[in-house]
């Protein structure tokens, strides 16, 4: 013993002492092999998370120190030092298991990281020359870095400068002058007051957010199909904003506004591209809703918590601390989002339909007790069916012009249509529209297990779209109602098929969306109600659920007799007890019952005529379309076929030491799981929520946000240049009950904002790219902006709010794609509302960098290119607007003044005069107006 | 034309200094290694070229045909129809020197067999068109993600500063699916995404004035912008600035350029004919074969050819669902001819050292027929699992064929190369580390190979 501890001793002081485990080892794993072995199914069954013995530990390490691990990669030599001696220490093991995203590390952002601390309300500095307490917190920066701020920039710089920024067009030359000339010590103030409530703010503030929210007016991918009913979501964003709804609120109505009689707004989760094109094998199907998935899951991660979740499908997140199973928690929140078009409920339809319902009850009283009387006597008709076979009444078809084309093998007797479950099945085309229609077939199981087979259906020509009876599609011997995607599928909760005798199940489908099943007569579980389904001539099939004839959707059985109605038989009619006419019961009233079920009958047919004008043609929407969010699986590297763990709809771990939890179970039902996200990520607590947007208005004001990247707020964002600013930024939205105008006005009121932008050369030797805003720095116009100013300054932009878009395309469908051909654009409105469909984006607005569509863009490029220049000296519409402005400005005494007025904002120099002058004479007023579009000084704001 | 500082956007600093280091390790050094190759020039063959009827040699097709396919796994393909097996549609013989297999499909280019490197072991991971068009030229198969002509344009820049670094040239019949999203720049810099050339009329937007301007009047014009953004100037001293001012001086340029590089009669007719122009059936691609030479001998940095529009019947492209032989004799007589001539002109040019020449499509095509279980039809479906693309020109080794699918050319089993190996290749040759060239995007570096991507070494000179 003691030998041994002075031999100990005695080699202490020649080696270092042993690695500390958690500080020193346990990032060199996180960094380097946990990529692979950790997770539900880490390489060679080896969890480096755990807590190894010494020995596997040797094993490990001598296959680092050979090289051999990471493949390919192997470490520096300082690591693996660091390795070898932890090993030679005795490879004591710390943490266990290891936790990757507790601390930051100089590799990765850990749970410590300051984005996602609490929000201080940090207290105001006391800063001479600083009464407002932004310029506090930004002078005691300026002055620890020893720069001095630039001078209030002059007021007609201020005024273009607000007015592009608040509003997105130029002031015009009385608005300049007024300003100007205003000495009332609060006249900023009132400026700003009256840009924030100007309707043009929603429109310039709307094109941010649409930015973000990668709004596109067309599907994308192969089809690229319009979006023609996009828009409302687009005019929700403008009028949110010119209302200035409180921002938590703006949030929820983008999460859950089909939730809550606001589905315009819910716009937001389907504003990006969406594949319709669908394979038949179901991998691929689920790989590409994945695809769809991540794109929803990383809009709203992005742009409401200013994380970036969709990094972690695949694996762990690389820099932030967000395990993969966060990514799928949200993904299984927002598992329901469906992309489609919903009819908008029309008050006026709703109410013409309730009147119709009290005059429908006031008729049926009157006849109940005639049609009571005529069943007594026993007078009645059965209902007659728009097709019916009747197979085993012999071969005749009654009273059909249709004839039924037998495929793969299925063949007829007297016994019935014989259906293998393989291949068998008959089908017909029909002309017309069948909305209600009624289902009635007598029918033999082949057996009881087959699963998803279609008994009779309804379908689409090309089979995407489709009605029909299926037996155990969902639940084994259970019969559904089928339908694409489940779209109109809810379980009926019947009882377990067990008979292979003959059935009779009546399917009936009313004009209201009500689906009622009946197994022999009687009621098979419980009715519901759906969005009901439209087709026109479509395709009846007998044995298939819908086309092609592949996989499960096969019918194995003998059919007897199949009718469609196209209407819903009620329940007597479906017991068989017929129908009652109109004649007959006519016939049994007396002469005053006689006149007022005449007059009755003439108002309801009245009603009938405008309902069915209305719900011809409804007033539509593109937004949320729930679908069956089914339970989310962990996916191993993001592959579909390779499902871990059940993943709940619960907040992310990341922040769920400062949230309550949702206690949502994995099937908990859609409108369920995204109230629950709606919630938590709104909630005051969240200080990512308040922390983003206020950045992200800094960002717009100031062309670079507190933090650079306005949409991750993680590790890759570094460290805010003002931090405690940032957080009483954030601390003061709530304080002022989220209103985003609050914000707005705080900013461009203090002296940071007002100053001017000329350039200091001390300045710019210390700080070039204006981190700590020494000066405010110029801009280039946008491309929407630069596009307006030019309708503006000539005074022809059109003062129309919202509606559905315009198009500068020529649009057509040609082979299964939709084109869009950029023609010469005509409409005065604002670029805003140009149709931004993905496929048809305009040459003229991308050369200003004008971002794709499809892509969340928190920061567009700046660029500057000889293509600008071609752009603006030769594009119709600023030869266009050059013709007309001249020619606006040939009446004015002075038209080189009012132009530079217009244009700039200000008066001509004296030089400028004796320059323009002549050139004006000898090449007109129009050529001067195309160089002044083009100058810089036009295109640039101070 | 941009500086650095309009590069970054902004974005900048303490906190951004990884970032920074890398933007600058991905463009400003230009290159990371010595390149191989300067430019590229893509064909990009829409709909699914038939591997197994043109590059990849499978005799056991001829033994199975009319037969059931041969394996116990039920196939997952786009239509789901699973039909009995069938023979290439064309005769395959050993070419050249080298001895590759290539069919009758391509009489022409058969003939420089010695010339090309093959890879037959593709993969890819959709069978469905778009996203695997869009993988195939942007590695991601989703919209929104830039182009590999945009990814280079970003990376590299143009040679010259009269024509843009990345023109498209589509089929003439009519763009791909999805149109322009296929060239799109997707994050990055709009400026890099790709220039559709029109073939008649002005061959880009706004290159002349929409309605004529006396010459005077646009001489005078361009001088006083001159004076007055000088002035603008003068007083601020921006970068910005002073770069804007050198873009009007370019777009000059630009306006001689482009009408120069796209006049195809400049050319000899010995080379116009070589190219299929006066052939009717040849005439379309002819002409964009050749201007690809033309932009690419200026200093395109990435031109793209697209052989095949958008789909539905009658077929004008690849998409041979229903009849191979048909449909791809069609499409090959349209190519086979003015590529062959491309290659050729490229060699005696002295451009081929310099230039590489990429043959793709976006998957390939079934050994069994698409058709009823029990039928030989004569359609194939798509077949993501297996395919063939070619490489030819600067830093390859030629007259190879790298990797193997399995006995019936249904799945890639040697050497299976995936498209962030393909594309890791491309860069590599152009001097570009494909894990070096990223973007900052929403919490991301991307990079055109996402997080895959291994250059094939064995296909390298």
């Amino acid at each position: 013993m003691t030998l041994l501890l002075s031999l100990c001793l005695g080699a202490g002081p020649a080696v270092s002492p042993a690695p500390d485990f958690d500080r020193q080892i346990a990032p060199i794993l996180i960094q380097r092999c946990l990529d692979c072995h950790s997770g539900p199914a880490p390489e060679a069954k080896l969890d480096l998370r755990r807590k190894l013995s010494p020995r596997a530990a040797r094993r490990a390490v001598e296959r680092v120190l050979d090289e051999q691990m990471p493949p390919g990669k192997p470490l520096p030599a300082h690591e693996q030092a660091l390795l070898k001696r932890w090993l030679e220490a005795g490879a004591v093991w710390g943490t266990d298991p290891i936790d990757p995203f507790a601390r930051t590390t100089t590799q990765r952002g850990g749970r410590d990281w300051w984005s996602l601390q609490p929000v201080r309300s940090p207290l105001v500095p006391t800063v001479s020359g600083a009464d407002h307490p932004i310029d506090a917190f930004w002078l005691q920066r300026l002055h620890q870095a020893k720069l001095t701020p630039s001078p209030q920039a002059d007021r007609r710089i201020l005024i273009r400068r607000l007015s592009y920024d608040l509003i997105g067009l130029p002031p015009s030359p009385a608005e300049v002058e007024a300003f100007v000339k205003d000495t009332r010590p609060d006249a900023y103030e009132r400026l700003v007051d009256r840009l924030l409530a100007s309707p043009r703010y929603g429109e310039r503030w709307a094109r941010h957010w649409l930015d973000i929210a990668r709004f596109g007016e067309s599907d994308g991918f192969e089809r690229d199909l319009p979006r023609l009913n996009a828009w409302p979501y687009r005019d929700w964003v403008v009028q949110a904003l010119n209302a200035d709804r409180p921002y938590d609120q703006f949030a929820r109505a983008q999460l859950i506004g089909d939730l809550e009689n606001e589905a315009e707004a819910a716009g937001f989760l389907v504003a990006g591209p969406h594949d319709i094109v669908l394979p038949v094998g179901e991998t691929m199907r689920a790989a590409m809703r994945q695809d769809e998935l991540e794109d929803i899951v990383g809009t709203v991660a992005q742009v409401f918590l200013g994380l970036t979740f969709h990094c972690a499908r695949c694996h762990d997140h690389k820099f932030d601390p967000i395990p993969q199973s966060d990514y799928y928690r949200l993904a299984s929140a927002l598992a329901g989002v469906g992309h489609g078009e919903r009819t908008l409920k029309n008050p006026k339809l709703e109410e013409r339909k309730k009147q119709r319902e009290q005059l429908l009850a006031q008729r049926d009283a009157l006849e109940k007790p005639v049609r009571a009387r005529l069943y007594a006597a026993g007078k009645v008709k059965p209902a007659q069916p728009t097709l019916a076979w009747d197979f085993t009444a012999g071969l005749a078809e009654m009273q059909n012009r249709a004839t039924l084309v037998l495929h793969g093998g299925a063949s007829r007797d007297l016994q019935g249509l014989h259906l293998n479950g393989k291949e068998a099945y008959a089908a017909v085309a029909l002309k017309g529209t069948f909305k209600a229609k009624t289902f009635d077939v007598w029918l033999k199981l082949a057996n009881l297990e087959q699963r998803g087979g279609g008994v009779i259906s309804l379908q689409s020509a090309d089979g995407n779209v489709f009605d029909a009876l299926v037996f155990a599609e969902q639940q084994p011997r259970h019969w559904l109602a089928g339908s694409d995607h489940f779209r109109r599928t809810r379980p009926l909760g019947g009882p377990e098929e067990t008979s292979r005798d003959t059935l009779r199940l009546t399917l009936t489908y009313s004009v209201d969306g009500t689906i009622t099943l009946y197994r022999d007569g009687k009621p098979y579980g419980k009715s519901y109600r759906v969005a009901p389904l439209e087709l026109r001539d479509p395709v009846l099939l007998l044995g298939l659920r819908h086309s092609p004839a592949v996989g499960n959707r096969l019918f194995a059985g003998t059919i007897l007799k199949a009718q469609l109605y196209d209407r819903a038989l009620s329940a007597e009619e479906v017991q068989g007890q017929g129908v009652v006419t109109s004649e007959q019961i006519l016939a049994e009233l007396d002469e005053p019952s006689r006149r007022t079920h005449a007059h009755l009958s003439q108002q309801i047919e009245q009603l009938q005529r405008e309902i069915a004008a209305m719900e011809a043609a409804p007033p539509k929407l593109y937004t949320v379309q729930p679908i069956n969010p089914g339970v989310t699986h962990l996916l191993i590297r993001g592959n579909v076929t390779s499902k871990a763990d059940v993943i709940a709809p619960e907040v992310p771990s990341v922040l769920q030491a400062l949230l309550e939890p949702t206690r949502l179970p994995p099937d908990a039902p859609e409108s369920a799981r995204r109230r629950a996200l709606a919630r938590w990520l709104t909630d005051g607590r969240n200080p990512l929520f308040a922390r983003v947007i206020v950045n992200r208005l800094w960002h717009y004001h100031f062309g670079r946000g507190l933090v650079e990247s306005p949409s991750d707020l993680g590790f890759n964002a570094g460290l805010p240049t003002h931090p405690e600013l940032l957080d009483w930024l954030a601390a003061e939205l709530p304080r002022q009950d989220w209103s985003l105008k609050a914000i707005h006005r705080l900013i461009v009121t203090s002296r940071v904002y007002r100053q001017a932008s000329l350039p200091r050369a001390e300045a710019l030797k210390q700080d070039a790219d204006n981190r700590l805003l020494w000066r405010k720095s110029p801009v280039r116009l946008e491309a929407e902006t630069l596009r307006d100013a030019m309708l503006a300054i000539s005074d022809d932009l059109a003062p129309m709010l919202g509606g559905p878009p315009y198009q500068d395309f020529r649009s057509y469908f040609f082979k299964g794609t939709q084109y869009y051909d950029i023609v010469e654009e005509t409409s005065n409105r604002r670029s805003l509302y140009r149709m931004w469909a993905r496929g048809g984006r305009h040459p003229f607005l991308d050369t200003f960098d004008c971002p794709d569509p499809s892509a969340s863009t928190p920061r567009r490029t700046v660029t500057t290119t000889p293509l600008q220049a071609l752009a603006l000296l030769n594009n119709a519409r600023v030869l266009r607007q050059s013709e007309r402005l001249a020619a606006s400005l040939a009446s004015q005494p002075d038209a080189i003044g009012t132009l530079l007025l217009r244009a700039y904002g200000r008066a001509p120099t004296e030089r400028e005069r004796a320059l323009m002058e002549p050139f004006v004479q000898q090449h007109g007023l129009a050529a001067l107006v195309r160089v002044v579009l083009n100058s810089a000084e036009f295109t640039q704001v101070d | 034309m941009m500086t650095r500082r309009e590069l970054l956007g902004g974005l900048g600093g303490i906190a951004l200094a990884t970032l920074l280091a890398r933007e600058q390790a991905g463009r400003a050094a230009l290159t990371h290694h010595p390149a191989k190759a300067k430019r590229v020039i893509h064909i990009c063959l829409c709909g699914g070229m038939s591997h197994i009827d043109s590059f990849d040699y499978k005799p056991a097709l001829i033994k199975y045909h009319g037969k059931k396919l041969p394996s116990s796994e039920k196939p997952d393909t786009f239509f789901g129809q699973i039909g009995l097996m069938r023979q290439p549609d064309w005769t395959f013989r050993q070419r050249g020197q080298s001895g590759l297999w290539i069919s009758d499909l391509f009489p022409h280019l058969a003939t420089l067999a010695d010339h090309l490197t093959l890879i037959r072991s593709m993969q890819a991971e959709s069978a469905n068109h778009t996203p695997a068009t869009f993988q195939e030229n942007s590695g991601f198969r989703f919209n929104g993600f830039p182009a590999m002509g945009a990814w280079l344009s970003y990376g590299l820049g143009a040679e010259t500063d009269e024509l843009p670094a990345f023109v498209v040239l589509p089929d003439a019949r009519g763009y791909p699916a999805g149109g322009t999203i296929n060239w799109s720049a997707g994050f990055l810099p709009a400026r890099h995404q790709g220039v559709a050339f029109r073939t008649r009329g002005q061959p880009i937007d706004d290159l002349f004035p929409a309605r004529p301007v006396p010459p005077d009047t646009e001489a005078a014009s361009r001088e006083l912008l001159a004076t007055l953004d000088r002035a603008h100037a003068e007083q601020r001293q921006e970068d910005t600035l002073a770069a804007r001012l050198r873009g009007y001086e370019l777009a000059g340029k630009m306006q001689l350029a482009i009408p120069r590089v796209t006049d195809l009669s400049r050319e000899s007719r010995r080379t116009q004919e070589a190219y299929g122009l006066s052939e009717p059936d040849t005439a379309d691609f002819g002409r964009a074969c050749l201007l690809a030479r033309r932009l690419s001998e200026q200093g395109v940095r990435f031109v793209q050819l697209f052989s095949g529009g958008p789909f539905g019947s009658p077929r004008i492209n690849w998409d041979g669902h229903e009849n191979v032989q048909e449909n791809h004799s069609n499409e090959a007589r349209r190519i086979d001819r003015p590529v062959a001539a491309l290659l050729r002109d490229l060699q005696q040019r002295g451009l081929w050292e310099e230039t590489l020449v990429l043959f793709t499509t976006e998957f390939g095509r079934t050994p069994f027929t698409q058709a009823g279980a029990t039928v030989v039809g004569t359609g194939r479906d798509h077949n993501h699992l297996g395919f063939s693309v070619w490489l030819a020109g600067a830093g390859l080794k030629p007259g190879l064929a790298y990797g193997n699918t399995d006995e019936i050319g249904w799945k890639s089993v040697e050497d299976v190369v995936t498209w962030p190996d393909f594309h890791a290749t491309v860069l590599h040759l152009l001097g570009i580390d494909h894990e070096k060239l990223t973007f900052y995007h929403n919490g991301i570096q991307r990079r055109l190979t996402n997080v895959h991507g291994h250059v094939i070494k064995d296909i390298l000179a």
